[in-house]
Protein backbone atom coordinates (compact mmCIF):
# COMPACT_ATOMS: atom_id res chain seq x y z
CA UNK A 1 0.00 0.00 0.00
CA UNK A 2 1.33 3.53 -0.58
CA UNK A 3 0.76 5.23 1.91
CA UNK A 4 1.15 9.66 1.18
CA UNK A 5 -0.15 12.46 3.70
CA UNK A 6 -1.96 14.97 2.73
CA UNK A 7 -3.53 18.51 3.92
CA UNK A 8 -6.82 19.81 3.89
CA UNK A 9 -7.47 21.13 0.49
CA UNK A 10 -4.48 19.09 -0.43
CA UNK A 11 -5.09 16.50 -3.84
CA UNK A 12 -3.92 12.97 -4.94
CA UNK A 13 -4.51 12.29 -8.90
CA UNK A 14 -4.45 8.86 -10.35
CA UNK A 15 -3.40 8.10 -14.10
CA UNK A 16 -3.76 11.77 -14.94
CA UNK A 17 -7.50 11.37 -15.13
CA UNK A 18 -8.55 10.95 -11.65
CA UNK A 19 -8.32 13.73 -9.10
CA UNK A 20 -9.19 12.72 -4.95
CA UNK A 21 -9.37 16.18 -3.09
CA UNK A 22 -9.42 16.41 0.74
CA UNK A 23 -12.54 18.78 1.15
CA UNK A 24 -12.95 18.12 5.29
CA UNK A 25 -11.34 17.11 8.36
CA UNK A 26 -13.36 16.27 11.72
CA UNK A 27 -12.73 14.47 14.98
CA UNK A 28 -13.15 10.74 12.97
CA UNK A 29 -14.71 11.52 9.64
CA UNK A 30 -12.54 12.61 6.32
CA UNK A 31 -14.46 14.49 4.12
CA UNK A 32 -13.46 13.22 0.16
CA UNK A 33 -14.35 14.65 -3.26
CA UNK A 34 -13.45 12.03 -6.10
CA UNK A 35 -13.41 14.01 -10.15
CA UNK A 36 -13.07 11.11 -12.13
CA UNK A 37 -14.27 9.95 -16.00
CA UNK A 38 -17.86 8.43 -16.35
CA UNK A 39 -16.38 4.83 -16.65
CA UNK A 40 -14.74 5.18 -13.50
CA UNK A 41 -16.74 3.20 -11.31
CA UNK A 42 -16.88 4.74 -7.67
CA UNK A 43 -18.32 2.78 -4.49
CA UNK A 44 -18.00 2.91 -0.56
CA UNK A 45 -15.64 -0.13 0.61
CA UNK A 46 -17.75 -1.64 2.41
CA UNK A 47 -20.60 -2.48 0.12
CA UNK A 48 -18.66 -3.45 -2.73
CA UNK A 49 -17.27 -5.69 -0.24
CA UNK A 50 -20.55 -7.08 0.84
CA UNK A 51 -21.44 -7.34 -2.91
CA UNK A 52 -18.72 -9.61 -3.91
CA UNK A 53 -19.20 -11.64 -1.06
CA UNK A 54 -23.01 -12.29 -1.88
CA UNK A 55 -21.99 -13.13 -5.55
CA UNK A 56 -19.55 -15.59 -4.20
CA UNK A 57 -22.05 -17.18 -2.10
CA UNK A 58 -24.85 -17.21 -4.47
CA UNK A 59 -22.24 -19.04 -6.61
CA UNK A 60 -21.56 -21.94 -3.87
CA UNK A 61 -25.13 -22.03 -3.52
CA UNK A 62 -26.18 -22.69 -7.12
CA UNK A 63 -26.26 -26.13 -7.11
CA UNK A 64 -28.98 -26.28 -3.98
CA UNK A 65 -32.64 -28.25 -5.52
CA UNK A 66 -35.22 -25.51 -6.39
CA UNK A 67 -37.81 -27.63 -6.71
CA UNK A 68 -39.55 -27.09 -3.63
CA UNK A 69 -40.01 -23.35 -4.89
CA UNK A 70 -42.61 -23.91 -7.69
CA UNK A 71 -45.48 -23.46 -5.34
CA UNK A 72 -44.17 -20.33 -3.48
CA UNK A 73 -45.46 -16.68 -3.63
CA UNK A 74 -42.92 -14.16 -4.93
CA UNK A 75 -42.62 -11.11 -2.39
CA UNK A 76 -43.37 -8.59 -4.20
CA UNK A 77 -42.32 -4.63 -3.31
CA UNK A 78 -45.88 -2.65 -3.35
CA UNK A 79 -45.22 0.65 -4.44
CA UNK A 80 -47.21 3.48 -2.17
CA UNK A 81 -48.55 6.12 -3.91
CA UNK B 1 -20.16 -26.15 -29.12
CA UNK B 2 -20.40 -28.17 -26.11
CA UNK B 3 -20.71 -27.15 -22.50
CA UNK B 4 -21.36 -29.44 -19.34
CA UNK B 5 -23.66 -28.00 -17.32
CA UNK B 6 -24.47 -28.43 -13.58
CA UNK B 7 -28.75 -28.06 -14.37
CA UNK B 8 -28.91 -29.64 -17.82
CA UNK B 9 -25.73 -31.89 -18.02
CA UNK B 10 -24.47 -31.31 -21.69
CA UNK B 11 -25.71 -28.95 -23.93
CA UNK B 12 -24.63 -28.09 -27.12
CA UNK B 13 -25.33 -24.28 -28.07
CA UNK B 14 -24.52 -22.11 -31.20
CA UNK B 15 -22.94 -18.47 -31.28
CA UNK B 16 -25.53 -16.89 -31.35
CA UNK B 17 -26.67 -18.00 -27.59
CA UNK B 18 -23.50 -16.28 -26.03
CA UNK B 19 -24.36 -12.98 -23.79
CA UNK B 20 -21.40 -11.03 -23.99
CA UNK B 21 -20.17 -8.78 -20.54
CA UNK B 22 -17.65 -6.76 -21.48
CA UNK B 23 -16.38 -5.34 -18.27
CA UNK B 24 -17.74 -8.88 -16.69
CA UNK B 25 -19.43 -9.49 -13.58
CA UNK B 26 -18.33 -7.79 -10.36
CA UNK B 27 -15.14 -10.16 -8.83
CA UNK B 28 -16.06 -12.38 -11.72
CA UNK B 29 -14.23 -9.31 -14.30
CA UNK B 30 -12.44 -12.44 -16.69
CA UNK B 31 -14.81 -14.29 -17.62
CA UNK B 32 -16.84 -12.04 -20.48
CA UNK B 33 -19.14 -14.87 -22.14
CA UNK B 34 -22.44 -16.74 -20.61
CA UNK B 35 -24.97 -18.69 -21.34
CA UNK B 36 -28.11 -17.71 -20.10
CA UNK B 37 -30.31 -20.90 -19.35
CA UNK B 38 -33.83 -21.60 -18.44
CA UNK B 39 -36.30 -24.66 -18.48
CA UNK B 40 -39.68 -23.19 -19.19
CA UNK B 41 -41.42 -24.73 -16.13
CA UNK B 42 -38.97 -22.56 -13.99
CA UNK B 43 -38.80 -20.14 -12.24
CA UNK B 44 -35.05 -19.39 -12.25
CA UNK B 45 -32.57 -18.39 -15.26
CA UNK B 46 -28.97 -19.91 -14.38
CA UNK B 47 -26.39 -17.49 -16.34
CA UNK B 48 -23.49 -19.55 -16.61
CA UNK B 49 -19.89 -18.82 -17.53
CA UNK B 50 -18.85 -20.93 -20.98
CA UNK B 51 -14.84 -20.64 -20.00
CA UNK B 52 -16.03 -21.67 -15.95
CA UNK B 53 -18.99 -23.71 -16.48
CA UNK B 54 -18.67 -24.35 -12.71
CA UNK B 55 -19.41 -20.21 -12.36
CA UNK B 56 -23.29 -20.07 -12.34
CA UNK B 57 -25.28 -17.23 -10.99
CA UNK B 58 -29.16 -18.21 -10.76
CA UNK B 59 -31.19 -15.63 -11.67
CA UNK B 60 -34.86 -14.24 -11.36
CA UNK B 61 -36.67 -11.75 -13.47
CA UNK B 62 -37.09 -8.60 -11.22
CA UNK B 63 -40.00 -7.34 -13.10
CA UNK B 64 -41.80 -10.79 -10.87
CA UNK B 65 -40.72 -8.88 -7.69
CA UNK B 66 -41.69 -4.74 -8.42
CA UNK B 67 -42.96 -3.26 -11.61
CA UNK B 68 -41.50 -0.41 -10.98
CA UNK B 69 -37.46 -0.79 -11.11
CA UNK B 70 -34.66 0.82 -12.49
CA UNK B 71 -34.85 0.14 -16.44
CA UNK B 72 -32.99 -0.43 -19.48
CA UNK B 73 -33.27 0.51 -22.70
CA UNK B 74 -33.54 -3.41 -24.95
CA UNK B 75 -32.66 -4.81 -21.32
CA UNK B 76 -34.32 -6.74 -18.85
CA UNK B 77 -33.46 -6.65 -15.11
CA UNK B 78 -32.25 -9.61 -13.30
CA UNK B 79 -31.25 -9.93 -9.62
CA UNK B 80 -28.51 -12.58 -8.40
CA UNK B 81 -30.03 -14.82 -6.17
CA UNK B 82 -28.86 -17.08 -3.15
CA UNK B 83 -30.65 -20.12 -2.82
CA UNK B 84 -30.92 -22.11 0.27
CA UNK B 85 -32.49 -25.62 1.12
CA UNK B 86 -34.83 -23.90 3.08
CA UNK B 87 -37.09 -21.53 1.05
CA UNK B 88 -37.67 -18.83 3.43
CA UNK B 89 -33.78 -18.03 2.93
CA UNK B 90 -33.63 -17.50 -0.52
CA UNK B 91 -33.01 -14.07 -1.27
CA UNK B 92 -32.42 -11.67 -4.59
CA UNK B 93 -29.65 -9.17 -5.06
CA UNK B 94 -31.44 -5.85 -5.70
CA UNK B 95 -28.70 -3.34 -5.37
CA UNK B 96 -26.22 -5.34 -8.02
CA UNK B 97 -28.48 -6.32 -11.02
CA UNK B 98 -27.66 -7.85 -14.22
CA UNK B 99 -29.00 -6.22 -17.02
CA UNK B 100 -29.49 -8.55 -20.42
CA UNK B 101 -30.46 -7.16 -23.57
CA UNK B 102 -31.58 -10.79 -25.65
CA UNK B 103 -31.11 -9.01 -28.97
CA UNK B 104 -27.64 -7.78 -28.98
CA UNK B 105 -26.81 -10.20 -27.18
CA UNK B 106 -25.08 -8.00 -24.03
CA UNK B 107 -24.95 -8.09 -20.53
CA UNK B 108 -23.91 -5.49 -18.23
CA UNK B 109 -23.81 -5.44 -14.22
CA UNK B 110 -24.74 -2.33 -12.25
CA UNK B 111 -24.72 -1.33 -8.56
CA UNK B 112 -27.65 1.08 -7.84
CA UNK B 113 -27.23 4.02 -5.72
CA UNK B 114 -30.83 3.65 -4.11
CA UNK B 115 -30.85 3.01 -0.70
CA UNK B 116 -34.20 0.95 -0.86
CA UNK B 117 -32.73 -1.57 -3.08
CA UNK B 118 -31.62 -4.34 -0.48
CA UNK B 119 -29.08 -6.99 -1.02
CA UNK B 120 -30.58 -9.69 0.32
CA UNK B 121 -34.02 -9.36 -0.54
CA UNK B 122 -36.37 -12.12 0.58
CA UNK B 123 -37.91 -13.62 -2.42
CA UNK B 124 -40.86 -15.49 -1.36
CA UNK B 125 -43.79 -14.79 1.16
CA UNK B 126 -43.80 -15.93 4.87
CA UNK B 127 -47.34 -17.54 4.21
CA UNK B 128 -47.96 -20.48 2.01
CA UNK B 129 -50.42 -19.39 -1.18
Amino acid sequence: MLILTRRLDEEIVIDSNVRIKILGLSENQLKIGIVAPQNVKIYRGELFDKIIKEMEEAIKKSSEPVESVSKLKVNKIKTIK
Amino acid sequence: MKIQTSHFGELEYGEDRIIRFAKGILGFEELKEYLLLKSDDELFYWLTSIDKPDIVFPLIAIRLIDSEYIEKPDSEAFGIVKLDPDPSNITVNLKAPVYINQESKEGVQTILDEEKYPISYNLFTKEAD
